[in-house]
């Protein structure tokens, strides 16, 4: 198995788990293995920040529409234990946009360092409509996000409520740019760094709170 | 009646005073250590400064604003943990705790903060820094070193030999005779200013969404160097040969690239909508 195959997998195995061939893969590969710990690294810090309640139905909906739309859906299979839990569909659902977030930021970057020199085309899905997917439950997680540092830190809320509209309306230039340009490179990078921003916020909020 | 209130006046400033002192408590914590030593340090409010101290040790001094704060500070080994921990609710100016802390110039340091300034000075092992609006400076160092805030200034001056990470939100990023195989800055909104011959055949690489980057090297500088912005606007002041190999496309006014010397660094400016500015020293 490829890293480019392990890593087009990776959104179910995020569900479900992974089979054998990809845990074969995940002990033999140091990239893909670090890509599962930083995302393993995010669910569990995430679900510190996240009440433990079931999130509105519309928030999964969303985020498994745009998954199958882009064929990263297949049939559950039996559970793997990659992350080193069984996942829990109530919780990762509202998670999922976070876990995406960061996901798309490391998707892009690692994509291209396990095939030097590949075009795009290689990674997972194309930028554009992996943007997509990101798109579908980012509000709701940033109000979450913001909730709980307004419960927690009032005097920090100000803070990050602003910063975090910078950022997001980074990606919204850099998501035109490339809609508008497939093959600018630097708009990309743009994107890439966007949310490279984004999960770095999200990070240092999850810490603020705890 | 004059002398009766001026000596009220007298008495209440005094009574005054000796609360405001009673309320700052310092206190001293010493570690001995052996080489490699690690410490963090967490605060929400009051600065924190970090100096090469003498011998193997880190003495902590943390003086506390309030009864509502309390400093833990604790050693595992070659580790120490410093954490400020309010006791009851507290507004910043009671719950501030300042530190003064001295470690082995090879001692890591991991801090966080969140409103007050922290300063680094003489070290060379790993540094890492996390703020929210907290200013953070860096000077005289090397080694790897991490800087991240949401919208605190970063200042780094006179690194060497490193590995440089400054992300940034909103907060300005400054960089002063910053030196290293890699040297990464990175905002979103806020403007990157750069100023050093890029020294160390090394890949440096300023780059913010909308922030301005304005760089300024000597005339001994050996880079290669390419800048652009998407949306933006680059200016160039600086005397470049064109590329021997172009791989970017020059574009009047919104890229350039060019390489002075032998072109040992790699110098990469990218915004998307700010303005680039490049000029010599």
């Amino acid at each position: 198995m490829t890293c480019a195959e392990f890593q087009k997998a990776l959104p179910y195995i995020i569900e479900t788990g992974g089979n054998a061939e990809e845990e074969q893969h995940l002990r033999e590969c140091p990239v893909c293995s670090d890509l599962v710990q930083d995302l393993r690294y995010i669910v569990e810090q995430a679900k510190l920040l996240v009440p433990m309640e079931e999130p509105s139905p519309k928030v999964w909906d969303g985020i498994k529409g745009s998954l199958e739309r882009e064929g990263m859906i297949r049939p559950s299979r039996a559970r793997g234990r990659l992350l080193g839990k069984k996942s829990s569909l109530p919780w990762i659902g509202a998670l999922g946009a976070i876990i995406l977030i960061a996901f798309g930021a490391f998707l892009f970057q690692r994509g291209r360092q396990t095939q030097p020199g590949a075009a795009l085309e290689t990674i997972a899905t194309p930028p554009v409509q992996a943007i997509s997917l990101e798109t579908v439950a980012t509000e709701q997680d940033d109000q979450q996000l913001l909730q709980q540092v307004a419960a927690r830190r009032p005097g920090s809320a100000p803070l990050y409520e602003s910063n975090l509209t910078q950022v997001n309306a980074a990606i919204a230039d850099a998501k035109k740019r490339l809609g508008e340009n497939p093959n600018d490179e630097d708009a990309r990078q743009s994107l890439m760094r966007a949310y490279q921003q984004k999960a770095m916020l999200y990070e240092l909020a999850v810490r603020a709170v705890q | 009646m004059q002398n009766t209130s001026r000596m009220a006046l007298g008495l209440v400033a005094a009574v005054a005073l000796a609360n405001g002192a009673a309320s700052a408590q310092k206190k001293e914590f010493r570690y001995p250590v052996s080489p490699g030593a690690s410490i963090s340090v967490a605060n929400e409010f009051g600065p924190v400064t970090l100096r090469a101290g003498s011998g193997n040790q880190i003495v902590v001094t943390a003086t506390r604003r309030s009864s509502k704060v309390e400093v833990d500070s604790t050693q595992h080994g070659n580790r120490v943990e410093v954490r400020s921990h309010f006791l009851q609710a507290a507004k910043p100016e009671e719950g501030r705790v300042d530190y003064e802390i001295q470690v082995p110039p090879d001692a890591s340091v991991m801090v966080r903060v969140s409103a007050g300034p922290v300063k680094v000075q003489g070290l060379n092992g790993d540094i890492s820094i996390e703020g929210e609006n907290s200013p953070i400076e860096v000077r005289d160092s090397h080694g790897q070193i991490h800087a991240r805030t949401v919208g605190g200034a970063i200042t780094l001056t006179n690194l060497y030999d490193g590995h440089v990470e400054a992300m940034s939100v909103s907060g300005p990023v400054t960089l002063n005779n910053v030196a290293g195989k890699v040297v990464t800055a990175n905002t979103t909104a806020g403007p990157i200013t750069f100023s050093g011959d890029c020294a160390g055949e090394g890949q440096y690489s300023l780059s913010s969404h909308s922030g301005n980057i304005d760089v300024s090297l000597p005339a001994s500088a050996s880079v290669d160097l390419s800048a652009r912005s998407v949306m933006g606007s680059v200016e160039n002041e600086f005397p470049l040969q064109p590329p021997a190999h172009p791989t970017m496309a020059v574009n009047q006014g919104k890229s350039f690239a060019g390489t002075s010397n032998a072109g040992a660094s790699s110098l990469r400016l990218r915004t998307f909508s700010g303005k680039i500015r490049v000029q010599k020293l």
